[in-house]
């Protein structure tokens, strides 16, 4: 799954992630006799319907209890399978589902694929119930917020004229060598390579800074990815998306920002493609998937929730 | 990359030369980033600085000559990017998180079980 798991966990929710025991029933998964397959988390009043159908054609219903609307739909297992292509198509379907809620009801709270509550509709109800205050709280918080990814990518490094026009240290270095005897000329040059690579570094390091700190006064949070996207599902899915080897990745970030403020991002962003050689790279609005909190049990082990973010493209 | 392959029989001296000019070349970066570094320091005589930019001069002259006469440039580089890579995870890992944590894509809550 994803490994861009700079998500933010909410400061008071009682977490339980049961790792280890999951980890040992990985090879055996676990029996559910009846259970709900869950989307994710909206706002909706009692009588809310989404229509859509769900990963393998299920249909999707939405189980409203005091304002918080679970969309799920009937299942009895896991969804496991050893076929890539089928794990696609599911991870695919899971994210279209909670796209369509989200237009429908405006921003949701994601669950990762494959979560699955066991018991009908009524221990859904009741798990809304118990929650009530937590999930209440985080729809509120996430209201109105989306999830936009950015990727910096220098298509076309920048010239070394042009570094060196901007640099007096290479500029004097470069008179040098023209006077220098062979063998200063030979360390010199060196010497001006060294330099090169610092502006360079330099240059790449005070755009995403700047555009870092530009960001954080607009968008609500700022995560700082990974350079290079992990090998995940979802970037294989998106084949036209930034793993491709046309340029170097100067930064990869994930921003939280309500859709007011998309304008406003989006002339930021502007402002670095308008740089030679660099190309911005914007997906979103997205579901909050790196924002949402992680939903857990009351200490009770057998009812933990993780809703890790799902791997975006 | 987790082993350097020399190759056998015909392909083994060719790879052994890889080997062995690569180590030299990375070698004489180093000592080329001291030279520069000393330069800079000012502790070197004009002299003393034409003496050392010569003679490393020279020295890669000499490697790229033997490096092309071998016909090896290509496998010399290979070599070098590999190494980098094999740095920059080693850093990449002492720097924290370990890159993948298997965990199993689901979550089951409630009901019986576990």
């Amino acid at each position: 799954m994803s490994h861009d798991r700079t998500d933010e966990r909410g400061s008071d929710e009682h977490l339980e992630v049961l790792d280890d025991q999951l980890a040992d029933e990985h090879t055996e998964l676990p029996a559910i006799e009846t259970g709900r397959y869950l989307y994710c988390l909206v706002q909706a009043d009692a009588d809310a319907a989404l229509e859509t159908t769900g990963i393998d054609g299920e249909p999707v219903s939405i189980i409203v209890e005091d304002g918080i609307g679970a969309v799920a739909h009937d299942c009895d297992g896991i969804y496991d399978s050893a076929n890539l292509a089928q794990i696609r198509r599911w991870l695919v379907r899971h994210q279209t589902v909670v796209d369509e809620a989200g237009q429908a009801f405006g921003t949701p709270v994601p669950f990762q694929f494959d979560t699955i509550l066991r018991g009908g509709d009524a221990a859904v109800r009741e798990w809304l119930r118990e929650e009530s205050a937590t999930l209440e709280r985080a729809l509120a918080e996430l209201a109105g917020h989306w999830e936009y990814r950015v990727a910096v990518v220098e298509v076309e490094p920048i010239d070394d004229e042009a570094l060196v026009e901007r640099d007096e240290r290479l500029q004097a270095l470069d008179d040098r060598i023209g006077d220098a005897e062979e063998g200063t000329a030979f360390l010199l040059e060196k010497q001006f390579d060294q330099r090169l690579a610092e502006r360079r570094a330099a240059r790449r390091e005070s755009l995403t800074a700047d555009l870092e700190e530009r960001l954080a006064a607009e968008a609500r949070e700022v995560h700082t990815l990974e350079r290079s996207p992990s090998a995940s599902l979802a970037d294989d899915v998106a084949s036209d998306d930034s793993g491709s080897n046309d340029g170097e990745t100067l930064c990869r970030l994930t921003l939280l920002a309500h859709e007011d403020d998309e304008d406003a991002i989006g002339s930021i962003l502007d402002d670095v493609a308008a740089n030679d050689g660099l190309e911005v790279r914007f997906t979103g609005p997205w579901p909050p998937y790196t924002f949402a909190p992680e939903l857990g049990g009351d200490g009770d082990k057998n009812a933990a929730a993780t809703d890790r973010p799902n791997s975006q493209p | 990359m987790t082993a350097i392959d020399v190759g056998d029989g015909e392909d083994a001296r060719d790879g052994l030369m890889t080997l062995v000019i690569t180590v030299v070349e990375i070698l004489i970066d180093a000592l080329e980033r001291e030279a520069v570094r000393r330069m800079e320091s000012g502790t070197l005589s004009d002299a003393e600085i034409e003496r050392l930019g010569s003679q490393l001069a020279t020295i890669e002259a000499e490697i790229d000559q033997l490096k092309a006469d071998e016909g090896i440039e290509d496998g010399v580089d290979d070599l070098r990017g590999d190494l980098d890579g094999l740095v920059s995870d080693a850093i990449e890992q002492l720097h924290g998180e370990p890159p993948t944590v298997q965990q199993p894509g689901y979550s089951v809550f409630g009901g019986e079980g576990e």
